[in-house]
């Protein structure tokens, strides 16, 4: 809201990738990039991770010898189903056996070289949802079945986490979009083209964002105009503020390492109020396709374009670039973009949400570090190549290091949606007639208190700095993001829930639980099948005991017995905090 | 909303419920009081928060009416500014109650009420509502001026959401440990019989409500939930027996952090949910109705979030005897208000919502005879500019609030009137408004009335220090 213009600091306006590489942020990220060459010492690290002193281990975490492990040393079964919790939407038993064949490293590569399986927008017309008697539709009309689907059941399973994870921080929400046409496929393709593009570069992520539809309608620039001399009527700010806020920098000025920048004690903000009504002004003239017909749903598939009446061409300047007057809505976005793109928060703003959301959530600062300079240069000169970063998070000491699971602050609350889809992979959940009926589980009294595509706002479910009050998380000085959703009233909920659907499955949505069957008898060998393919072998012997005492008050003997006995350890183990929470 | 005769039908259906269902509050004494609790040096006090999420537009709210006021306002957004003959039916008129005077000098300014709001337009009639004119977050007192100077103390990232709804409700940016509602519990719940029944929300997690002893307690927006309810538990039909493994592998504690943090929760939820449960089976029943109890035929109900999360709330004071408590804080919430754009259409329906909601409650509260010891209050992010984005309008500061109940010395306006203008007195851009009243003044006058003495007004309110203490009470309560 201040008046004056923060003062251009280096990089800010630097566009040229190659020019980048004389950065300070760069040159420490090829240090970094050395460091993980030699990854001899790391390894020597994690053996000596059953040593719990606390400041050990952060010393370990923080050594610069941490970086990616060796390829060659093959994965044990939990160690392979562990890597599956943090970068599939669930693990199966043959996705374990794959991942511990292959190795971490060319499962990811296989999964980057996966074909795009049909799109959600396509399942959703593929059922009939893209009619005029859909034009005002949502709930009902494919969304949520289709996102079920897509996540519970595709193969493409590295490509469905991470773009839960991008979705996770580039919210749009279905409830959002009520002032569209189709708003359950201008929700269909904005999550088409998050996935489209997980494994593309972040640049051009943003850029098509930028250019979306269902992003203009749901943070307000569509249609927003130029300055009105007469009524004094000012561009919209919603996305120029959030673009810069949730999307790319964060308020605050960051170190590499994610940390944030201090003067006198404070941290920095990184941009101003002047800042935020300059970038609007580049928001302005962008309108749907000419081609737009209320009645069809195409428009959400095409990128937007421009109103020259409505746009700004007087000069726009933010974060100390200037874009000189008389340039047009496209090359100004390209301006915009660019010069965001530059600011040296990006790479450690993007890379520490994406650990959260996979991994753990708080990351070392080391770690942070490592992956942001992969995001600044994949090697190759090029800044935000998703792959290089996903690489770089999932390979990385901190995440495959066995010491995390004895670190009492390592691992993350897995998000309710993930738990269900844990389940539904887990056993096979298949939906006969194509309907996957599990509806919208956002209700935190009857349902999970969350559901992909359905924020409640564009702060998501939960924020990545969330600390649970009055929680030894927050007196640790620690982050849970996923708590902000843990209430008295949700953690009922979760477990009401999950009886219903393990019990019952959803509509035609049911689960396979064959094989558990055969071990019904034996609650031994049933419960260290569950921890083993749901929990990564992360249960402890006591609680695979009070689990086994639970499903042995159902005695063998009934004719239904091995069925309840089945459906009661599954509800057990995904009760337990020890699955729940994600090492 | 897309279904305009659905929303005209429910409108007016809820007038005529409204009609019928102000009654005059009587006082009484609180016999469900036990003895015990009588010794205390008072009675039963709660207050409830409503959160507006989204930063509700002021302008449209509270609507200047004098000529002079009302031209301005019409002239910075025409787009948005709703007709002066609309607002006459919900002109708010300040009583003329010499005990309640002189609070604010309006100096010849007149407000209405947004017309969607006329629920509540009796409420001020009676004195039961206060208008607390441009309010928010600030860390001192602050001028024009010193708000230009490089390095004057202010709320960290203004205009963002997260960290001024944060601001606003725990004294801190996102990433707040404890919110002032909290450490007011800090501080009373030892006079509660269950001090786990402190500070209740109906709407989730909420870092308000939380303190440096004292925990939120979440019930769902209908009340708290039983743990497999109904005896679903598999096998239970043939003698199996899992429910004392579910609740020891929920909550017994653990080594890792995240996993012990979620055990903890979930004892609380085992625990005081339980007790929640069943005593309110026990709750007395009502005659209030709330929007959406009365469903007329043919018409689609349109749900009121923040009328059950109310409703809720009112249930649990009802048996505020039973669960020995003396001073509770609640916390309900509803969104929507982020209106960038499209305010016309909406923002009406979302303020007929909470208006509705709000007289309900009050209602209920009248009806349960403990009118004059719950007090009410909203808050929001922030204000939002006077200047117009075409269709909506953006992020701004300085807010208009509601206080309600038996005990507010209602039909008034407190703090100061903003003057509409760019470039006026109050304007830090585009028309936003540099509060003139506090937050921590507005907490700490809710605070005052329930118990908190002047000497601990520093533990709720860490800045409270830097206002001179004649204001600390702003007497709205």
């Amino acid at each position: 809201m201040r008046d004056e213009v923060q003062p251009l600091t280096e990089n800010q306006h630097v566009t040229d990738v190659n020019v980048t590489e004389r950065s300070p942020a760069v040159r420490q990220s090829i240090t970094s990039i050395a460091a993980v060459i030699t990854p001899a010492l790391a390894l020597a690290a994690c053996g000596g991770g059953k040593d719990k002193d606390k400041d050990k281990d952060k010393e370990e975490e923080g050594s610069p010898s941490a970086g990616p492990l060796p390829p060659s040393v093959p994965p044990t079964g939990v160690q392979a189903g562990r890597f599956l919790a943090q970068s599939t939407m669930g693990a199966t038993k043959a996705e374990i056996s794959a991942v511990q064949g292959s190795g971490y490293e060319s499962w990811i590569s296989a999964q980057f070289a996966m074909p795009r399986e049909m799109r959600l927008y396509d399942w959703i017309l593929s059922k009939g949802f893209g009619e005029e008697k859909d034009v005002t539709g949502d709930n009902g009309s494919g969304l949520n079945p289709g996102v079920w689907r897509m996540v519970i059941t595709g193969n493409d399973q590295l490509r469905q986490r991470v773009g839960v994870a991008l979705l996770d921080f580039l919210v749009v929400s279905a409830n959002g979009l009520t002032q569209t046409n189709f708003p359950h496929l201008a929700a269909a393709a904005y999550l088409d083209l998050l996935w489209d593009n997980a494994f593309g570069n972040y640049r051009e992520l943003i850029g098509k964002i930028s250019t979306n539809t269902t992003m203009a309608v749901y943070l307000t620039f569509l249609n927003s105009k130029k300055t009105d001399p007469k009524t004094g009527s000012q561009p919209d700010q919603n996305y120029a503020r959030e673009l810069m806020q949730l999307f790319t920098l964060g308020v605050v000025k960051l170190n590499p390492d994610g940390t944030a920048q201090m003067e006198n004690g404070k941290p920095i903000e990184t941009y101003t109020a002047a800042d935020v009504s300059g970038l609007a002004r580049v928001f302005t003239g962008f309108r749907y396709d000419p081609s737009y017909v209320r009645l069809k749903p195409d428009v959400h598939r095409l990128p937007l374009a421009q109103n020259a009446a409505d746009h700004e061409l007087g000069v726009k300047t933010f974060l100390g670039a200037t874009i000189p007057a008389n340039t047009d809505g496209f090359a100004s976005l390209k301006i915009a973009l660019d010069t965001i793109f530059a600011h040296p928060n990006v790479p450690p703003f993007v890379s520490k949400q994406l650990i959260q959301r996979l991994v753990t959530s708080n990351p070392s600062p080391a770690y942070v570090g490592r992956v942001s300079a992969v995001f600044a240069n994949n090697g190759s000169g090029v800044r935000g190549d998703l792959k290089a970063v996903i690489r770089a998070i999932l390979l990385d000491t901190e995440a495959r290091s066995d010491a995390g699971l004895t670190n009492p602050n390592f691992g993350k609350l897995r998000a309710p949606v993930v738990r269900l889809t844990n389940w539904a992979r887990a056993f096979g959940v298949k939906s006969e007639g194509d309907k996957w009926l599990i509806g919208d589980t956002s209700n935190p009294s009857t349902g999970l208190g969350q559901m992909i595509g359905r924020a409640p706002s564009v702060f998501n479910f939960f924020r990545p700095g969330y600390k649970p009050p009055n929680t030894s998380i927050a007196s640790a000085g620690l982050v849970a993001p996923e708590f902000q959703i843990t209430t008295e009233s949700s953690v009922i909920s979760y477990v009401n829930f999950m009886l219903g659907i393990i019990g019952e499955g959803a509509n035609d949505a049911k689960p396979n639980y064959t094989d558990l069957l055969t071990k019904a008898g034996d609650s031994q060998a049933l419960v260290d099948q569950l921890n083993f393919v749901l929990a990564a072998g992360q249960l402890s012997a006591e609680t695979v005991a009070t689990i086994k005492a639970g499903v042995d008050t159902i005695l063998p003997t009934h004719f239904k017995s091995s069925y309840h006995r089945v459906r009661l350890a599954i509800l057990l183990v995904m009760a337990a905090p020890e699955y729940i929470t994600q090492k | 909303m897309k279904n305009n005769q659905t929303r005209r039908a429910f409108l007016q259906t809820n007038a005529k419920l409204g009609l019928a269902g102000i009654a005059a509050p009587f006082v009484t004494t609180l016999a469900s009081i036990g003895e015990a609790a009588a010794q205390e040096s008072s009675g039963y006090k709660a207050i409830v928060c409503i959160f507006l999420a989204g930063g509700n537009d002021q302008d449209n709210t509270v609507t200047p009416y004098d000529m002079d006021s009302y031209k301005s306002y019409q002239s910075l957004r025409p787009q948005l500014a709703y007709s002066r003959d609309d607002l006459t039916a919900t002109l708010l008129t300040p009583n003329t109650n010499t005990l309640f005077k002189p609070h604010t000098s309006l100096n010849g300014r007149q407000y209405a009420l947004a017309p969607a709001m006329a629920p509540l337009l009796p409420l001020f009639q009676k004195e039961k509502l206060a208008v607390i004119l441009n309010v928010g977050t600030l860390v001192r007192p602050t001028t024009i001026a010193q708000f230009k100077e490089r390095g004057f103390p202010l709320p960290p990232q203004l205009g963002s959401h997260n960290d001024q709804s944060s601001y606003w409700l725990a004294s801190n940016p996102e990433g707040a440990v404890s919110g002032w509602g909290g450490r007011i519990g800090d501080l009373l719940q030892s006079g509660n019989g269950k001090p786990a029944v402190t500070c209740i929300s109906a709407t989730g997690n909420a870092a308000f409500l939380t303190g440096k002893s004292v925990f939120s307690f979440s019930v769902g927006a209908k009340g708290p939930i039983p743990l497999a309810p109904d005896s679903s538990l598999f096998g239970s039909t043939y003698g199996g027996n899992g429910l004392p493994a579910l609740k020891a592998l929920m909550s017994g504690s653990r080594a890792n952090i995240f996993e012990n943090e979620h055990a903890k929760v979930s004892k609380r939820a085992l625990e005081t949910g339980e007790l929640l449960f069943s005593e309110l089976k026990n709750a007395p029943a009502f005659m209030t109705k709330y929007p959406g109890d009365v469903k007329v035929p043919g018409v689609e109900t349109i749900p009121n979030p923040l009328a059950d999360q109310l409703k809720t709330v009112a249930r649990m004071i009802s048996i505020n005897s039973a669960l020995g408590a003396k001073r509770q804080v609640f916390y309900v919430q509803m969104g929507g208000f982020d209106l960038h754009s499209h305010l016309v259409e909406t923002q009406p329906i979302l303020l007929e919502r909470v208006a509705s909601a709000m007289r309900a409650f009050y209602d209920h509260t009248v009806e349960l005879g403990v009118a004059d010891k719950v007090t009410t209050f909203t808050s929001s992010d922030f204000g939002r500019p006077t200047l117009c984005n075409n269709d909506g309008s953006d992020h701004g500061w300085g807010g208009i609030h509601f206080v309600m109940g038996g005990a507010v010395k209602g039909g008034q306006f407190y703090g100061e009137a903003p003057v509409i203008a760019l470039k006026g007195p109050n304007d830090v851009g585009q028309g936003s408004l540099l509060p003139t009243t506090s937050v921590d003044q507005y907490a700490s006058t809710l605070a005052t009335w329930l118990g908190v003495s002047n000497s601990d007004m520093s533990t709720v309110l860490p800045n409270i220090g830097n206002y001179d203490r004649s204001t600390w009470n702003l007497g709205f309560v």
